[in-house]
């Protein structure tokens, strides 16, 4: 928008209705209140930038060691608490909230919309990572970081071996750090499809917004089960259950199926959105559309899935059968497929175009030099042979960091360039960033190329000196020098960016000339991104109307001004853009701040292992969440429509279908990711570990699973027949039916804890009774869970905030009790009935 | 048209994770039934190549294969007789298939050649 617009008295009073319901809070309450996405979006990218340096720190301590053969820089045992934590910093506190950072301040602006669907999930977000950050960063200040490699394998991480606190730190913080992952990855993919601008078909979609989703829903698929190794191997190490132990019928190779499940596809995730960054500058530097817009799209789904067929590439020497390792081997070179796919659409669409080489399209060219490069490693480390020579060795290290840092970090700092005029109004240093770039691509190549023949000629990783003898000294220097020298081209990087704030040149409207939605905005964006909303019905708005950001600006498209005073989104159809209904945001709010604080407190109280701390600290959190949950829908609080206020569209809580649906659906859908990693470790357990220790009679009672599992199902169809009269506008009696289901809820919780009391588990002696103990208390967690929410809703039934005028939210409860029926009777067949039917302990 | 009948319509947007949720569930049926198999069932390593257990999942390969070739011919008829985002959604998911094939085959090839359970 340019400034020339803002003149007449209508649209000033447009901006001040707006600016008057969207912004932030003043002072210290505004601080931890906030919950607007662009806020929260930068306050993530500057609490990635924070760890991002301390990581680098690290990153030059290892090479000060590595310098020079013999060194006594650091002993032993710190060296391997700042390889453990250079590792898991990069990965968790930077790679992953940087991007998602990014993605919470860039989505709702490139698809049109005011916020993220669930502005309080960003902030519980945001302040997860803060604390989970904090907490296991700390350990390294106390001298008690984890140094088990950033994978933490067991034994090595088990307390046998690492008998401090600093495998704890690990496990409870990267789980923390994980609940903010797993909420960006829920409420992204939500928001994309059913909250972009009118008319915007999945087929006119930004490519960045198809690499987020896709990255969104791999977070979605692809944590949890790192959350469950991680719950798993915290129980062995506080209570002693021995699922990673061989005497007690557990198996360490478990902890890397896990881990790898989750982090073959974590270097996907990672390198997903920066490719969404290349496929975003490349056209725009190029001066035309993209070539192969669909193949685009192609290569994102395949590569989606096709990473979470490789994690046994990583285990290639653990044992596995040669057939096997065939299977994954071929399917390692399979994702390079897509990746080419896009490598060569980019250079197609450069070949095509009329390439400029500014600042941005720099760092770009030197993402596809380096990135190819770590892609043909890749490639060769794809091979089992090949694989089996270099394992473990510096190679393997230098690939890492050729596709790490090649493909995210290059491409992040493209981004960083490009879009600093969209959050500052200034333009960066050109000399400044060139220099920049030159160092720290020297000093990549230097640093990493080099480490390939250190890796060659044998030198493992971790290892915290070298004999001369090795005739390592000369690689291992250059490689140190190269490091130190990328270490200034960061820092030439950061002055850059940190100054051109003060000093920087005023950017011009759209400054690249940019074709997507975000560059119709001021610059700095205003807190509602959008005075009123766009129709858009191309894939190159700005292109096409260059105009757009005037008429937005002047209120001349949907929903202009907030005189209601309420936040409102649109939500449409994922498919098609058409509009569905109205969405009513919640505003600030300090709910998200205390829920992780209780987390932290619930962190905190296990490392130190007092438990009835935990307790407190669970019990709070859960307290403040169904309370976060009460106010919504048709709660004063949430500021619902009057009864005369227009229905065309409908608020999002008169219908049966609004995003609150859709995100329990995807919420569900990572639940199941954690459920089958769950149901996986069993049969894993059963099948493979040496010493499993199957009892001739199951310890499960039959009858009472049966009849808990009775008591569930009745509830589940009695709740679905309810929820389908309610939508037909039938609400006689609903908070007594509501109140019976919530009773058969609870009915069948205090049969499942019958049943486990009955079973007499020993979950320390044997991994058997540890994991149904395991599988038992998911059950309980999701039934209890199940029971209290649809007792809420009797109580909202009976103040009137649920009725046939409002059906949304026993629908979307609906979803929660469904989900419990299947994996109920799943896990009961797994874990009661087929150990009986196959006779396995006899 | 049935619930069921409308997402396997070749426009619906489930056309993009079609073809390969199929891929993995064949992946995942590959390797857990070769892990199992190989545990309940070893055969003598001199029998090579040709046993039941690499029989078995080839015979799974090549109905996989059929299956997602069957779905991308479908996916490209349809395509050619629609328009905007269904035309869309129909090529692309087409591909997804084609590729999914592809990869299925791939993938496969080793279950001709090598000795399950070494």
């Amino acid at each position: 928008m340019s400034e020339s617009m803002r003149t007449t008295p209508e649209v000033e009073r447009l901006h001040s209705e707006l600016s008057a319901v969207w912004g932030n809070p003043r002072g210290w309450r505004g601080v931890f209140s906030v919950v607007n996405h662009s806020t929260l979006g930068l306050r993530f990218m500057a609490t990635g930038l924070v760890f991002f340096l301390l990581g680098g720190v690290l990153a030059m301590l290892i090479r000060t060691q590595l310098a020079l053969p013999d060194q006594d820089f650091m002993p032993p045992e710190i060296y391997a608490q700042v390889t453990t934590m250079h590792g898991t910093v990069m990965m968790f506190l930077f790679a992953i909230p940087m991007l998602e950072g990014l993605a919470i301040y860039l989505i709702p602006k490139m698809i049109g919309a005011r916020d993220l669907v669930c502005p309080r999930l960003t902030a519980f977000g945001y302040w997860c990572y803060l604390f989970g950050g904090i907490i296991l960063f700390a350990s390294l200040l106390l001298e008690m970081a984890p140094d088990s490699g950033w994978f933490m394998y067991t034994p090595l991480s088990s307390s046998e071996f690492a008998p401090g606190p600093g495998s704890d730190f690990w496990l409870l913080g990267i789980t923390f750090v994980e609940i903010s992952a797993l909420s960006a990855g829920v409420e992204l993919t939500v928001s994309i499809l059913r909250t972009r601008a009118p008319g915007m078909a999945l087929h006119r979609m930004p490519l960045f917004a198809w690499y987020i989703l896709a990255m969104s829903l791999m977070i979605v698929v692809g944590f949890p089960p790192l959350i469950l190794g991680s719950v798993l191997l915290e129980l062995e190490r506080a209570a002693g259950m021995p699922f990673f132990t061989v005497a007690g019928g557990g198996d360490p190779i478990l902890w890397q199926h896990l881990f790898w499940l989750f982090g073959h596809p974590e270097v996907y995730i990672i390198f997903l959105p920066a490719a969404g960054i290349v496929s975003t500058l490349v056209p725009v530097f190029a001066g035309r559309p993209i070539i192969g817009y669909g193949w685009v799209v192609s290569a994102i789904v395949i590569t989606g899935f096709i990473s979470f067929g490789l994690w046994v590439h990583h285990m290639f020497t653990v044992g596995i059968p040669q057939l096997a390792q065939a299977f994954f081997s071929a399917a390692s070179m399979l994702v390079a497929v897509p990746t080419a796919i896009q490598v060569f659409v980019w250079l197609a669409t450069l070949w095509l175009g009329r390439p400029r080489m500014s600042l941005p399209m720099l760092w770009i060219t030197g993402f596809l030099v380096i990135f190819v490069c770590g892609g043909l490693t890749g490639v060769m480390l794809a091979l089992v042979p090949f694989n089996w020579q270099v394992h473990d060795t510096h190679f393997v290290v230098a690939h890492m960091h050729y596709v790490l840092v090649g493909g995210m970090f290059f491409p992040l700092l493209a981004g960083a360039y490009y879009w600093l005029p969209l959050v500052t109004g200034r333009m960066p240093s050109e000399r400044l960033g060139r220099l920049g770039f030159w160092l720290t691509f020297l000093g990549f190549n230097l640093t990493f190329l080099i480490m390939h023949w250190t890796g060659l000629l044998g030198m493992p990783r971790r290892i915290y000196t070298y004999d001369s003898a090795m005739g390592w000294d000369l690689y291992n220097l250059i490689s140190s020098i190269g490091g130190f020298m990328m270490a200034a081209g960061i820092a030439a990087v950061l002055v850059d960016l940190v100054v051109h704030g003060r000093y920087g040149r005023r950017a011009p409207h759209n400054p690249w000339g940019a074709d997507t939605l975000e560059w119709s905005l001021a610059m700095p964006p205003p807190n509602y991104n959008f005075a009123s909303l766009p129709r858009v019905e191309s894939r190159h708005p700005l292109w096409e109307n260059p105009t757009l950001g005037d008429e937005i600006a002047r209120g001349e498209h949907a929903r202009p001004g907030a005189a209601h005073g309420r936040r409102e989104l649109l939500g449409s159809e994922a498919l098609t853009g058409r509009v569905r209904e109205v969405i009513h945001l919640p505003g600030n709010s300090l709910l998200p701040l205390f829920a992780a604080l209780c987390l932290a407190v619930v962190c905190v109280g296990l490392l130190m292992r007092i438990y009835p701390l935990s307790l407190v600290g669970l019990a709070g959190a859960g307290v403040l969440l169904l309370r976060w949950s009460w106010e919504n829908g048709g709660h004063s609080r949430a500021a619902p429509l009057g009864h005369n206020d227009p229905e065309d569209p409908p608020l999002h809580s008169r219908t049966a279908d609004g995003p609150g649906r859709w995100t329990m659906g995807v919420a569900l859908l990572a639940d199941g990711a954690f459920f089958l990693a769950l149901l996986f470790g069993w049969f894993y357990l059963w099948t493979v570990s040496p010493q499993w220790q199957m009892p001739d009679q199951s310890p499960l009672s039959l009858p009472l699973l049966l009849a808990s599992g009775a008591a569930l199902t009745l509830g589940t169809l009695w709740l679905e027949r309810r929820v389908a009269a309610l939508r037909r506008g039938h609400e006689a009696g609903l908070t007594l039916v509501l109140s019976a289901i919530a009773a058969l809820g609870g009915l069948h919780v205090a049969l499942l804890v019958a049943a486990l009391l009955a079973a007499g588990l020993e979950p320390t002696a044997t991994a058997h009774d540890a994991t149904l103990l395991v599988g038992l208390a998911y059950l309980l967690v999701h039934g209890g869970l199940a029971a209290i929410l649809i007792a809420l809703q009797a109580c909202r039934a009976g103040l009137g905030l649920v009725g046939a005028r409002l059906p949304f939210e026993p629908g979307v409860v609906a979803l929660l009790w469904r989900y419990q029926l299947g994996v109920f009777w799943i896990l009961s067949a797994a874990i009661a009935l087929l150990p009986r039917l196959t006779g396995a302990g006899s | 048209m049935t619930a069921l009948g409308r997402w396997l319509a070749p426009s619906h947007p489930a056309q993009l994770l079609l073809g390969l949720t199929i891929w993995s569930l064949w992946f995942v049926a590959l390797y857990g039934g070769l892990s199992v198999a190989c545990e309940l069932a070893p055969p003598a390593p001199r029998q090579g190549a040709l046993t039941g257990i690499n029989t078995w999942l080839a015979v799974l390969t090549l109905a996989t294969l059929a299956l997602l070739a069957w779905l991308a011919w479908r996916g490209l008829c349809a395509g050619r007789e629609t328009v905007g985002s269904a035309r869309f959604i129909a090529l692309v998911g087409a591909g997804l298939h084609l590729f999914s094939a592809a990869g299925v085959a791939f993938v496969g090839l080793p279950l001709v050649v090598l000795t399950p359970c070494l």
